[in-house]
């Protein structure tokens, strides 16, 4: 008799007569206590033939003439769509409440709309689409629902690059990029969901918070290995234009920058004998409009240096900018620093952080309403799982000219 | 004095020769495999782990680097997750980081070592590393820090 389930062997019992036993679950056959007959095994094998039979009749049958609905659920089989038609998705989102100890909050505090007596709002949600076009190329769109007022959202496309990796030295992006000003504009890009803190640190926030630093631009870049050796040396050249419109800190107002055309280079080393190290730096320039007066313009020099360690769970970043604006035609000239470290080490789920920041803009130049502000954070950051973090910070800030900010932020985050 | 009947005492035996195995078999070297076609031969222990990060996409020559990994619980992952410095959650996160950024692709994770042998031999630029013992004809196996697996001083076990 054949075996038609795996969970039979055959077992010789005697060199004569062979049966067919059921498997034990410790793989050993089990014992056929009452053996049949040659003439019984005949009749059973002439009936599952007939059986065998009427079932391949009715598969064929089947198979020659599907139903329309059984046409329409059956999706095509993935190796039969083009390469550049397999778009990978992720998302990420995000769930804030935050309170404030003073009535009227700040728009660079987290996203709150200033005046707004409300606690809870969303962040960013981000919808992240790769696709490779043969296989050096890839295309990649980040499309940002920015929540706003009334439960309003704005619709954004945050990047949107078209890459193609000539070889490790070489990779050239052109569209809508990140500027690689410093790290953490170009590691934790817009989602809270990668980062430790509940929100980024003040001088990385975007522009559209109150941030200072124009970490958007459209145009082209280029990246990629030099040849060092052992000090793991990398490169980035940006030039394109990153126009920017920053809302002012107390929420009444924007200013337009009018930025010119761009140009950023860094340059950054990890290490081999530190694996988790990076040490680099960049330099930024273009040229912008004080809004308040267009005829006056400045020179932007962006400088920025960092040096993070990341790995075995710890999470050590530190860096520091100097903004400096210098009137084109005038004898003005505004030297503005900023800074912040932030530590943070995983136990199990749990990963405790603490923050410093510091941040001192001139009230003459162009970033007149952000002025002297710095102060620490600290909470912590619990992840359910690879994909669900729920966070907690507590700040406190010292501004100039204004009462102490102390604030309670939490944050509900996910990737998908 | 008791003593053990001849089948308990096997069972002990079968147990402890398991045990011996399953020790043995974490000790074992695990070898680094790519495509015949691809030119390299040697890699120091840097060079892998900037492979297996993501770091370094393209093989000299310009054929681009694609990962393969076997799936968690597997020893192999075990090594390769050794030699990126990072826990099972961290490199979850490393990847979906990664691929937030648009920067390298995330790794193939595969079952066994035959899908491993079969991804190898079927994309010019893949790379994987498997059980030592479970090496197939048409493997091109590389050196790692000039030694190869069984040799006196590899460093992948």
């Amino acid at each position: 008799m054949p075996c038609l389930a795996r969970s039979h062997v055959w077992a010789a019992e005697e060199p004569d007569r062979i049966v067919c036993a059921p498997v034990r679950p410790d793989g050993r056959a089990q014992q056929a206590t009452t053996p049949p007959t040659l003439t019984d095994l005949d009749q059973q094998v002439q009936q599952l033939r007939q059986e065998l039979a009427l079932l391949e009749a009715q598969l064929a049958a089947q198979a020659a003439q599907p139903s329309a609905q059984q046409e329409s659920l059956v999706p095509p089989p993935a190796e039969s769509l083009p390469k550049a038609e397999r778009i990978n998705f992720r998302g990420f989102g995000e769930l804030n409440y935050k309170v404030l100890d003073q009535r009227k909050p700040e728009i660079a505090s987290g996203g709150f709309v200033a005046g707004s007596a409300a606690n809870f709002y969303t962040g960013n949600f981000d919808l992240l689409l790769t696709a490779p076009i043969g296989p050096r190329a890839h295309v990649l769109a980040e499309i940002n629902f920015e929540g706003a007022d009334a439960q309003d959202f704005d619709v954004d496309v945050e990047r949107m690059l078209l890459t193609y990796d000539f070889r490790d030295w070489l990779r050239a992006s052109a569209g809508r990029y990140q500027t690689s000003i410093g790290y953490y504009n170009t590691v934790f890009m817009s989602s809270a969901w990668p980062q430790t803190t509940v929100d980024r640190p003040l001088i990385m926030a975007f522009p559209g918070e109150g941030g200072v630093l124009p970490v958007q631009a459209v145009g082209l870049s280029l990246q990629g290995v030099i040849p060092s050796g052992n000090l793991g040396l990398d490169y980035v050249f940006e030039y394109g234009s990153s126009d920017t419109i920053r809302a002012r800190l107390n929420g009444i107002g924007s200013d337009d920058e009018n930025n010119g055309n761009q140009v950023n280079i860094g340059i950054f080393a990890r290490p081999d004998r530190f694996p988790g190290l990076e040490i680099g730096g960049s330099f930024y320039h273009d040229n912008i409009s004080d809004d308040r007066n267009l005829s006056i313009r400045y020179g932007q020099t962006i400088l920025n240096a960092h040096i993070v360690y990341v790995a075995r769970g710890l999470e050590f970043l530190n860096e520091g900018v100097v903004i400096r604006h210098a009137e084109l035609n005038g004898p003005n000239v505004f030297n503005m620093p900023g800074a912040y470290t932030l530590i943070s080490k995983q136990f199990g789920h749990v990963r405790p952080f603490f923050r410093f920041q510091y941040l001192n803009m001139n009230p003459q130049s162009a970033l007149h309403d952000v002025l002297l502000r710095y102060g620490p954070s600290f909470g912590t950051r619990y992840d359910f799982n690879r994909q669900i973090a729920l966070k907690l910070q507590f700040d406190r800030t010292w501004r100039k000219s204004q009462l102490v900010l102390n604030g309670v932020q939490t944050q509900l985050s996910f990737a998908f | 004095m008791m003593i053990p009947r001849a089948n308990t005492m096997f069972r002990i035996l079968a147990v402890l020769s398991l045990c011996g195995c399953a020790l043995w078999g974490q000790n074992v070297d695990v070898a680094v495999v790519v495509n015949p076609k691809n030119p390299v031969a040697i890699l120091t222990l840097p060079a892998l782990r900037k492979l297996f990060a993501g770091e370094t996409r393209t093989w000299p020559g310009g054929t681009p680097v694609k990962l393969i990994i076997r799936a968690p619980g597997a020893h192999e992952r075990e090594v390769v997750l050794r030699l990126l410095r990072l826990s099972e959650d961290e490199y979850a996160r490393y990847w979906t980081t990664q691929a937030y950024r648009g920067e390298g692709t995330e790794p193939v994770a595969v079952f066994s070592n035959g899908m491993q042998k079969e991804a190898v031999l079927a994309i010019p630029g893949a790379i994987a590393v498997m059980d030592a013992r479970d090496l197939k004809p048409g493997l091109k196996v590389m050196k790692i820090e000039g030694k190869l697996p069984g040799e006196e001083g590899y460093p992948l076990h």
